[in-house]
């Protein structure tokens, strides 16, 4: 039996955030493009904490919150969690600069919502194949032109190869665009679970005056036990989102189990009355590719793109990757159209993609943050030591009432420096601002 | 503040993970699984058997006090394991389309 070859213009191996992006833009200039998803459909592998960034979602569809996205609460109020073993100081912002209609970032669950935005891909005329695995490339003349898949007569060809395939970049390493597996000094692990409440409950425990209200929180200090890593805070419309990150290393070397890391900062007396009584709906977990510019393989080769987590494009200080996939994923989409319209597939014009991301905060901040990683793993006292301080002084502060302010200060102080000299809390601020300038 | 208390580290809670477990949709594939064990012996003799303890969902225990087993249908394609197998003794690939695990919310 003669099989037709199936052939399309571009192959995009992932129907996550990047690869349905990358899909939607490049069949809405026409042309033909397969996008293969190994899970039952798409969103079926993908686990996050999490939130989706506006200026992301309209960029790509102007008309995004006229087509009914499946969002859950937006973020009206964000910031920082500093926990003590049984206190905690907040430090977040609500109203002012952050009261935008719409708000700049809602809280999503990625099962729903990717299915949803590879829906709009598949409208733009993209073919969503999902339930296929890619396993390898083909080759002509050295050069990528096409993909194996795991079904019978399962090859197809296509010119570009837009590799959007997540954390675990086997395909990305196979090619030889990057020549190590994921650092586990610059990957974290995180746990979650998605525990199920009354809205009115969610509202009244976390000050949220409706459910047209929610926040993103991130956790620091009594959560990671003192390894490199953070908890957060989500709303959905009737759930909340827990869980905590800690970077590989830091989880092999501490022994801990994710779960019970993870049940801890459950159990915190801060957190524990916030999820009484709920249901615990999902359990997950998922790598993180936190190593942003330092583990970042090469972006493109002939007849071949890398976006999103499979290129490491995650600011963690900022919670930033799935805009950082949807923007690589626009830009990745226009380097296949542009090749297209040359008739020209190498390298060398595919590159236009690494210089657009280059202008853009992508590139940029990736650049700039270079240094964070490394960072955070030489200063897990961050997550420790300053959390704790920071209860101490504002408690002391607080209930200082009757007593000489003089000797208050000085115990303030010295909450401080029994924990860390001076000198070297001086040298820890000095680090955090050169890891976020990047000098 | 006369709040002169200890400061008490809190502990770390047992947690029985097939309780997390229960919450998650898997297509399991009874044919090709697609984590293994490549040196059975390299585990025997390894000191720590880290896996036991960093493995999210807790798919490596070990049998007869030694042997490493993998309970292939509870992974959560999370790649943990592959990495920090102090031996890189985990052969890892993903699972053949549409098997594995399905999130419900993600």
């Amino acid at each position: 039996m003669k099989t037709e070859k199936l052939e399309f213009d571009v192959i995009v191996v992932g129907a996550g955030m990047a690869g349905s992006t990358a899909a939607a833009i490049a069949a809405r200039e026409g042309l033909k493009v397969a996008v293969i998803e190994r899970g039952q459909k798409p969103g079926a592998k993908n686990y996050f904490g999490g939130a989706l960034y506006t200026h992301a979602l309209v960029d790509i569809y102007p008309d995004f919150f006229d087509r009914q996205p499946p969002l859950e609460r937006p973020v009206t109020e964000t910031g920082f969690w500093f926990l003590s073993n049984d206190g905690v100081v907040k430090a977040t912002v609500q109203g002012g600069l952050v009261d935008n209609d719409p708000v700049d970032a809602f809280v999503a669950l990625r099962s729903e919502f990717d299915l949803w935005w590879s829906e709009q891909a598949a409208a733009e005329g993209a073919f969503i194949i999902p339930k296929t695995l890619v396993t390898d490339f083909l080759f002509e003349d050295g050069r990528v032109n096409g993909v194996k898949t795991d079904r019978p007569q399962g090859d197809l060809y296509a010119p570009v190869v837009i590799i959007c395939e997540g954390v675990n970049n086997l395909l990305t390493q196979k090619l030889g665009l990057i020549d190590h597996d994921v650092k586990i000094n610059a990957t974290a692990l995180a746990v979650k679970q998605l525990i199920s409440l009354p809205a009115k409950d969610i509202n009244a425990r976390l000050g949220l005056p409706d459910s047209n209200h929610g926040m993103a929180i991130s956790v620091m200090g009594d959560v990671s036990m003192g390894l490199s890593g953070l908890g957060f805070l989500y709303t959905a419309n009737s759930a909340l989102s827990l869980g905590v990150g800690v970077t590989l290393d830091a989880l092999q070397e501490s022994g801990l189990k994710p779960y019970e890391l993870l049940q801890r900062y459950l159990e915190h007396p801060v957190i524990a009355p916030l999820i009484k009584d709920g249901q615990m709906m999902e359990y997950g977990a998922h790598l993180i590719p936190e190593g942003g510019w330092t583990t970042m393989p090469r972006l493109y080769t002939d007849g071949v793109l890398v976006a999103g987590d499979a290129a490491s494009m995650v600011n963690a200080l900022h919670w930033e990757g799935t805009n950082m996939a949807i923007t690589a994923g626009k830009q990745a989409g226009l380097a296949a159209v542009e090749a297209h319209k040359k008739g020209d597939f190498s390298a060398k014009t595919l590159s236009v993609y690494q210089d657009r991301l280059s202008e853009l905060f992508v590139l940029k901040d990736l650049k700039q943050y270079r240094k964070m990683s490394a960072f955070l793993k030489n200063h897990p006292n961050f997550m420790d030591i300053y959390p704790t301080f920071l209860n101490d002084a504002l408690g002391m502060f607080f209930t200082g009432f009757g007593k000489p302010k003089g000797d208050l200060y000085k115990k303030i102080f010295r909450s401080l420096t029994s924990r860390r000299p001076l000198l070297k809390a001086v040298g820890d601020l000095v680090a955090l601002g050169r890891a976020v300038i990047g000098i | 503040m006369d709040k002169n208390k200890q400061v008490q580290k809190r502990e770390v809670p047992k947690v029985f993970v097939d309780d997390m477990l229960m919450s998650l949709k898997y297509f399991t594939d009874e044919q090709e699984p697609h984590l293994a064990i490549i040196d059975p012996e390299v585990c025997i003799a390894c000191k720590d058997q880290p896996c036991i303890d960093f493995c999210p969902v807790g798919a490596y225990r070990a049998q007869d006090g030694r042997t490493v087993q993998i309970a292939v249908q509870s992974c959560v394609e999370c790649g943990t394991c592959r990495v920090l197998c102090p031996y890189l003794n985990i052969s890892w690939k993903n699972p053949r389309g549409g098997f594995g695990v399905a999130y419900k919310f993600g």
